[in-house]
């Protein structure tokens, strides 16, 4: 099968790849635009050199001083990007202040008035305007203060120490951690879901990048009629083999050129991430991203190809390409969701199925502790799926490449397979 | 001895039957022709014959031998519809092909060169192949073909789509490899080619064979009841003439076919009679053009005529 021919396809589908530009512009823009968006992301949580504007109006003089106090000495002015203006007023009052302030709302030269009623001593609701009412950030940032000095006022004519009040103030603190085999138990932040966020980016790009390319590969051949001069030459399945090999190996090249710096990351302190996105990778996920990565990169280049011999001109190889698109899309969307709630059935049983199990692994790996033989398990399936459809994919192949004109109906596909070519 | 031997070879699509039946000889050191109207089976036989389709039926048998990679090896081959990798370098393309072939190295290398050289090609030989003229296109796949020394050389329909330049260049390399021991094979719809470029040939219509033999003697078969006249004047006396069965116009010359082979003299006594300035006379003589419709109708003949 590895004869001297298919190492000459093999040679030339490398070759073509890599000097390609397109694959040159991925290879390197890839990693600058994601490491671009997390810097952003990192950018907008930091909330950079916005300033604030509040009005804080408060029902009763007591209230009112006890939270001028606090906001004034907590961290937050010390920041300096917030300004606070503080009032004490009635209901009435403040609904005429409202109507005042609303065009400086609107301008935004005021970024948002806070009210806090007496009532908040029983309910802990305060109101609050502005023209973006539903700033988490500001809302959190500021929740704390608001509810030290609303439990303080309630228990204050009641006899509690200090040590009680702080207990009483605290918010409950979500400490994360994952339970692993091996090392007992590791405090972890956010991490892992970067991690398989991009597993699955990586993952689901790569396959349609090459995919796409080896069916575009496949359409030239066809449309430019040079494949009845390399068919006399190798037969269809070793031109098959060396196309998929080559397209594979490129993309696996691709691939390690993209893990470089996440591997960096966690082996060196070239890069530092702050401690909650910070994630660890072993090297058993490395590798076996990898392996399963290739195996994945044959399986849907077979499909690419065959969809690419299918047709005689991209366009109608494009709108063919569906079914293909759907093993892509659907497992992409299962592991993106599996991020979200790690312990779906759909998930689990996805990462078992052919094509599925292909994206959808990784993605589990990364989160979950999975047990050795799942992940061999999946590998076996990719394997197999590999056996399953390349009989099927080669005879469409075969007869496709030769096939011009009229666009063929699915129906005539599927009577290729039992063609005698 | 035959070089090559096409035994009962079938090709059905669908309800189709493409090739039906075909069995022909390629006997060593000829250039044969398969000649045949659009659509016979031309190509369908010749890609049976390269392994790119299998056959429903029949075999290829090389020197005793089914085909198999090994003849592919031998054979430079090139397709009706032609087509290079038009990102690729010449000379990339070139050693490409040749590697498809087993063939790679400093020999081939220098090979490419020289033929380049030949063909004017070598100072385009780091160009892409999309950068190069329609023409010098069609030079760098005659090169692909020959490159690496082939036994068999299996052209179809090659002249198709020629300019007069690379007619000439092509038929130059045909004579080359003939004179080199090479077995050449190449298809056509076009008579006139074939009359003056094979030495043997087999004659297709609608997937069956209908002729098959040396030229010389096919001709020699079909030929003792036939005139082709060359003449100035007037010869429509011998429309309703006993003695002729035919007559059919070929442009220059005029065919006629005689109710028996013995009567060539007694037609040439005739025009004489009558005033006709006889310029050619030629008895048994019969150009393959009149063989073909002879033998498949004239219905969808392709008459166009071409010079070599």
């Amino acid at each position: 099968m590895f004869n001297k021919r298919v190492i000459a396809v093999f040679k030339r589908e490398v070759r073509e790849r890599i000097i390609s530009k397109g694959f040159i512009l991925m290879t390197i823009l890839l990693p600058l635009f994601m490491f671009g968006i997390i810097g952003i992301q990192m950018l907008l949580m930091s909330e950079g050199t916005t300033k604030f504007n509040i009005d804080v109006a408060a029902e009763s003089e007591e209230l009112g001083a006890r939270i001028e106090k606090e906001l004034r000495t907590s961290d937050l002015m010390k920041e300096g990007n917030y300004h606070f203006q503080f009032y004490t007023m009635s209901k009435e009052e403040f609904k005429e202040f409202l109507n005042k302030k609303k065009q400086e709302l609107l301008d935004e030269k005021i970024t948002g008035v806070i009210y806090i009623p007496v009532t908040a001593l029983k309910d802990k609701k305060i109101e609050y305007y502005s023209k973006t009412p539903k700033n988490m950030q500001l809302s959190q940032r500021l929740e704390r203060f608001v509810n030290k000095v609303l439990i303080d006022q309630y228990f204050s004519n009641r006899e509690l120490t200090p040590d009680e009040l702080e207990f009483a103030r605290q918010g409950i603190d979500f400490t994360g951690f994952k339970v692993t085999k091996e090392a007992g138990f590791e405090e972890e932040g956010y991490g892992s879901l970067v991690l398989s966020y991009l597993f699955t980016f990586l993952l689901y790009i790569s396959l349609l990048m090459m995919g796409q390319m080896i069916m575009q590969s496949v359409i030239e051949e066809k449309s430019s009629r040079i494949v009845e001069v390399i068919l006399s030459s190798v037969n269809a399945r070793e031109l098959m083999a060396g196309k998929i090999l080559g397209s594979a190996v490129t993309g696996l090249l691709q691939m390690a050129i993209w893990l470089t710096p996440v591997v960096m990351i966690v082996s060196t302190a070239w890069f530092v991430l702050p401690a909650d996105v910070m994630f660890q990778v072993s090297t058993l996920q490395i590798v076996f991203y990898l392996v399963n990565f290739f195996l994945g990169l044959l399986v849907f280049l077979g499909l690419f190809a065959t969809v690419g011999a299918i047709f005689d001109n991209p366009q109608d190889a494009q709108s063919g390409l569906w079914p293909v698109m759907m093993l892509v899309l659907i497992p992409f969307f299962i592991a993106m969701s599996m991020i979200q709630n790690p312990n779906s059935d759909i998930a689990k049983i996805a990462a078992f199925i052919p094509f599925a199990n292909i994206i959808v692994m990784p993605a589990r790996m990364t989160i979950l502790e999975v047990p050795m033989w799942q992940l061999i398990v999946s590998l076996g399936i990719s394997l197999a799926t590999l056996f399953a459809i390349f009989p099927l994919a080669g005879k469409i192949y075969r007869v496709g490449i030769l096939r011009t004109g009229k666009k063929p109906k699915w129906s005539e596909v599927v009577k290729w397979v039992k063609y005698k070519f | 001895m035959h070089a090559l031997e096409v035994k009962n070879l079938t090709k059905r699509f669908n309800s189709l039957t493409a090739v039906d039946n075909a069995s022909f000889e390629v006997p060593e050191g000829s250039i044969f022709g398969l000649i045949g109207r659009n659509g016979a089976g031309k190509t369908t036989t010749i890609r049976m014959m390269m392994g790119i389709y299998l056959p429903d039926d029949g075999e290829v048998v090389l020197r005793g031998v089914k085909v198999g990679q090994e003849f592919k090896n031998k054979v430079g081959y090139l397709p009706e519809e032609r087509g290079l990798y038009k990102k690729m370098k010449v000379i990339e393309t070139l050693q490409y092909f040749a590697e498809l072939k087993g063939k790679s190295g400093r020999e081939i290398h220098k090979k490419a060169n020289e033929y380049l050289k030949r063909f004017d090609l070598y100072d385009r030989r780091l160009s892409k192949v999309e950068d190069l003229s329609k023409g010098n296109q069609q030079k760098l796949q005659f090169i692909t073909t020959i490159l690496h020394d082939p036994d068999f050389i299996i052209l179809d329909e090659p002249f198709a789509g020629l300019d007069p330049v690379n007619t000439n260049l092509l038929k130059d390399i045909i004579l080359e490899m003939k004179e080199r021991g090479k077995v050449i094979i190449f298809s056509t719809h076009l008579m006139d080619f074939a009359e003056k470029l094979c030495d043997h040939l087999a004659m297709i219509d609608h997937g069956k064979i209908i002729l098959k033999g040396s030229l010389s003697e096919i001709k020699a078969r079909h030929a003792q009841k036939n005139v082709s006249l060359t003449y100035n004047g007037d010869i429509s006396f011998l429309k309703n003439h006993p003695i002729v069965e035919k007559i059919e116009n070929f442009g220059n010359t005029t065919g006629i076919r005689l109710r028996e082979s013995n009567q060539a003299q007694e037609l040439l006594k005739l025009l004489v009679e009558k005033e006709v300035n006889v310029k050619k006379f030629n008895a048994n003589d019969i150009s393959l053009q009149e063989i073909f419709i002879e033998l498949a109708g004239t219905d969808g003949v392709n008459t166009e005529a071409h010079h070599v």
